[in-house]
């Protein structure tokens, strides 16, 4: 090669990543996953809006108010929204990538105002709508992690 | 805020692999271009902002290493972060460090080279105890909200494929975009693959390598160097809730976009939106998302957005034709998208639209999407405004 | 930030969480503390708050978008928000821009780290050029051991001088997260990246704080603490393309703050040195002297939370302003290898 000619390959230089982090999962959310080991699920309700917050969390942004009023929740809940994914994609906890398809949903759980973000065991769009009635299904060895709920299914 | 304009803009050719270029070269090449377009010198420019989702290319702080491609070295120089909107409130924020009088000239250049990172990986790194064990990306968080916007309003698989046709045959008037496709038809949009119910393949944007830059001038700077500016006339954000749960129907509601507009509107003298503004750069990262979006900008009632795309009123021949560009639905380098809509606003704005120019365009609307439900909206002017 | 007809920009309360090794807290939680202190020194809620910046880093937290997990206990709902990715310093300065730009009256400035989530310096291998620096595994740390030999080169004292200076300076912090070692223990303590031992780099671990600015017309009942200048700068990366001898970013960003090097005139300097070498580096490009009292409580040195640093000067200088200590002050953060990138900000009492 001449000096000047570029390669017809272009250069790369790999550069592998492999990094960890340590996260404090903070009062609220500490409470909630200890309360999943118990299949047991709980939110904060505010004093000013009256909203049921799941993920617990420190304050509503709405308020602004700091949140301290925890209520049951169940494990039970109306899909708000659904959608059946079927491309390949890294599960973020493990970097390998999910089987698919897999049914996604927010569900609203009886007891809570917002939504929780979770997987629907159903993959089938003509059997999926908002307004179905669905109900969590746990894990047998809990561990006091959202995934301890391995998805929910359509009650039927 | 005192007045500034944008007297530049460029951008790269978007493509999903530039293997040809560096960061630092890429932003290079956006840089150069908008200070050519801008009759700027290097050393004339007084500050640099970057935008860039760092974590797409694995990477932290960039402007340490992509900022000579800037030619910041030597120069102030701050990078914004802020998900989609990076490229907006990137402008944003150059807009208020002109206007509050430190600088003359600032150049602000948008990035993202995704092929050198795992973008997927990158956006996957959400709260570790809430949704990081089911999250699926822009396009699971997408397809959930459209399932909600659908039911509610009504809004079709057509009349989103109209918006993806339209989109990608205004990119084939565009010299840069990632995807031009100036034969698409609506049949090809719903017959391409299912990603995620209901969004189909050519529902979504690409992933791209890109960069766009914008030169912000004070407005002595603006008259002295440039015939016709595009004026800053209102530049409005607003941030969500952290979780998607969080939103009510955040596509049906988009509270936060609707209220960035109604305040900038306000700002800018616009009562009627659909009939005010002479164009719009809308940050669409989905079909069905353009459709929320006239609901939420008010260019339209509630429910009546598939209208607007069945009839053509925003297409380029229609009364208020919305991204000419061929808009993130073509192009989506993250950092740079949204300074590619204040570009191609303001682009428009100097009447060097080349063949995607609105013809006589002097007030555009630009905006920003970020996360689940970041808001920016600006609007520029050909005539500077009473603030 | 002087003269002209725009607003000058008052520092209406500050408030600070930690710096500890390591906060058992989230960082909401961590940040919501700083706030929450801010807004109280303030006399405001939050709903006196118009806009918020606030300055964190993706990689650092580990989490995409990482101001996404603030946006409430920074009350950005439904608020402007912007997020700058670098020194905290930077979400004080740009609220400031905000606030002269007339695009609102109070802005929040907050800045977040937590040292404790993973290596930190291994994490900075991850901001080096990945094409010709970061392969040779040089970081941030590597860096400064390169700039401390630069320093040292025909230097026979530097070592024991910097060994001094550091036991000095962690002497008179409250030693929140090391405890403090003479200057032979810090000689004979382990080399970070030769001729640095551990002892001559600040502890780092986690630690939020908040600031809260106002547009002001100044004069009676006015919050006491101005900012009357600000400047930063980017040098080139390389070290290879930089005197190392030098900061001569910093001397560009106190130029642009407004600061004459040769008579600065302050009472006050608060520098964000995470190494007993850089203040020697911050005194030649600032132009300090002995005159004026240098990181009174430590500075770095009693700890301090990554990329928060530059905040909690800000913080430290309009405290000492406030109670009397000085009239003028200098606070510096800086980020990037061997200070590649600065700022400063002026302090000034009404």
């Amino acid at each position: 090669m001449t000096a000047g000619a570029i390669a017809a390959e272009p250069l790369g230089v790999a550069c592998p990543m492999d990094l960890g982090w340590r996260y404090a999962s903070g009062a609220a959310m500490e409470r909630f996953l200890a309360g999943l080991r118990e299949r047991r699920i709980e939110a904060l309700r505010c004093d000013g809006c009256g909203r049921r917050y799941l993920p617990p969390r420190p304050l509503c942004g709405d308020c602004r108010l700091p949140l301290d009023r925890w209520v049951p929740v169940a494990a039970a809940g109306t899909l708000e929204a659904w959608s059946v994914y079927r491309l390949p994609i890294l599960d973020g906890r493990t970097g390998e990538p999910r089987p698919t398809p897999y049914g996604i949903g927010l569900v609203r759980l009886d007891g809570a105002d917002t939504t929780i973000n979770h997987l629907l065991a159903e993959t089938d769009p003509g059997r999926l709508r908002i307004g179905l009635r669905v109900r969590a299904v746990w894990r047998e060895e809990l561990r006091g992690a959202l995934d301890d709920i391995l998805h929910f299914e359509v009650a039927r | 805020m005192s007045a500034v304009a944008i007297i530049g803009t460029g951008q790269t050719r978007h493509a999903s692999r530039r293997d040809d270029v560096s960061q630092p070269e890429l932003v290079r090449e956006a840089a150069e271009a908008a200070l050519a377009d801008a009759a700027v010198g290097p050393d004339e420019v007084d500050a640099v902002l970057l935008a860039n989702m760092e974590l797409f290319e694995g990477r932290a702080l960039p402007e340490l290493w992509a900022g000579a491609g800037a030619f910041a070295a030597g120069k102030p120089c701050m990078k914004v972060a802020t998900g989609g909107t990076s490229g907006t409130s990137g402008c944003i924020a150059a807009f208020h460090q002109v206007a509050a009088g430190l600088f003359d000239l600032v150049l602000v250049v948008g990035f993202e080279k995704h092929s050198e990172g795992h973008s997927q990986t990158g956006m996957a790194l959400t709260d570790p105890f809430w949704d990081r064990a089911v999250a699926s990306g822009a396009l699971g968080n997408f397809a959930l909200s459209i399932s909600q916007y659908v039911a509610e309003r009504g809004a079709t698989a057509e009349q989103a494929a109209l918006v993806a046709v339209k989109a990608r045959r205004n990119a084939a008037r565009n010299p840069h975009a990632h995807l031009r496709m100036g034969d698409l038809t609506v049949e090809e949009v719903l017959s391409s693959r299912m990603l995620a119910d209901p969004v189909r393949l050519l529902d979504m944007c690409p992933q791209s390598d890109g960069a766009c830059a914008i030169v912000v001038a004070s407005a002595a700077a603006a008259r002295r160097r440039s015939r016709r500016p595009a004026w800053v006339l209102a530049a409005e954000t607003r941030h969500e809730q952290p979780y998607i749960g969080d939103i009510d129907r955040r596509l049906v509601t988009m509270r936060t976009l609707r209220d960035a507009a109604r305040v900038a509107y306000r700002r800018a003298g616009i009562g009627d939106p659909l009939t005010d503004l002479d164009v719009a750069e809308i940050y669409e990262p989905v079909s069905y998302a353009e459709l929320a979006w006239y609901e939420a900008l008010g260019f339209c009632a509630d429910g009546d957005a598939g209208r607007l795309v069945e009839e053509g009123v925003t297409g380029m021949e229609g009364e208020l034709p919305v991204n000419p560009s061929g808009g993130v639905l073509s192009s989506n380098p993250v950092g740079a998208s949204g300074v590619i809509r204040v570009a191609e606003a303001a682009l428009q704005i100097h009447g060097r639209g080349g063949e995607r120019q609105v013809e006589g365009a002097r007030l555009a609307l630009a905006t920003g999407y970020g996360v689940y439900a970041w808001a920016d909206a600006v609007v520029l002017g050909a005539e500077a405004g009473a603030t | 930030m002087r003269a002209g007809d725009r607003p000058a920009v008052a520092i209406a309360g500050v408030g600070q969480a930690g710096p500890v090794a390591a906060d058992s807290r989230s960082i909401p939680e961590m940040v919501l503390a700083a706030v929450e202190e801010a807004l109280a020194d303030a006399a405001i809620g939050f709903d006196g708050v118009e806009a918020v910046v606030t300055a964190s880093v993706d990689l650092f937290d580990g989490l995409t978008a990482s101001n996404v997990a603030i946006t409430e206990v920074v009350g950005a709902v439904m608020r402007p928000e912007t997020r700058i990715a670098g020194d905290g310093l930077c979400a004080a300065i740009h609220g400031a821009c905000e606030l002269r730009a007339g695009a609102c009256e109070t802005v929040l400035a907050v800045a977040h780290g937590k040292a404790s989530m993973a290596p930190h310096w291994a994490l900075t291998e991850w901001a080096m050029d990945p094409v010709f620096l970061q392969p040779l595994g040089i970081d941030f740390l590597v860096c400064a051991g390169l700039q401390a030999c630069a320093l040292a080169q025909g230097d026979g004292g530097a070592t024991e001088r910097w060994a001094e200076l550091a036991a000095r300076r962690a002497a008179a912090g409250d030693a929140a997260i090391a405890p403090p070692r003479s200057a032979a223990e810090i000689l004979a303590s382990p080399v970070l990246a030769s001729p640095l031992r551990r002892g001559m780099a600040a502890p780092l671990g986690d630690g939020a704080c908040a600031v809260v600015l106002r547009a002001a017309a100044g004069g009676p009942g006015e919050a006491p603490v101005r900012i009357a200048g600000a400047g930063w700068d980017l040098e080139p990366h390389s070290p290879g393309e930089r005197d190392l001898a030098r900061w001569h970013g910093l001397e560009r960003a106190c130029a642009r703050a407004g600061l004459d090097r040769t008579d600065p005139g302050l009472e006050l300097a608060e520098p964000s040195c995470l190494f007993a070498h850089e203040e020697e580096l911050f005194r030649a490009a600032a132009g300090i002297g002995e005159e004026a009292p240098l990181s009174p409580g430590g500075g770095l040195f009693a700890g301090t939370a990554p990329h928060v640093a530059g905040l909690s000067r800000l913080i430290a200088c309009a405290r000492a302003i406030r109670d009397g200590a000085a009239r003028r002050a200098l606070a510096h953060g800086a980020w990037g290898p061997a200070g590649q990138a600065h700022a400063v900000a002026v302090l000034e009492a009404w």
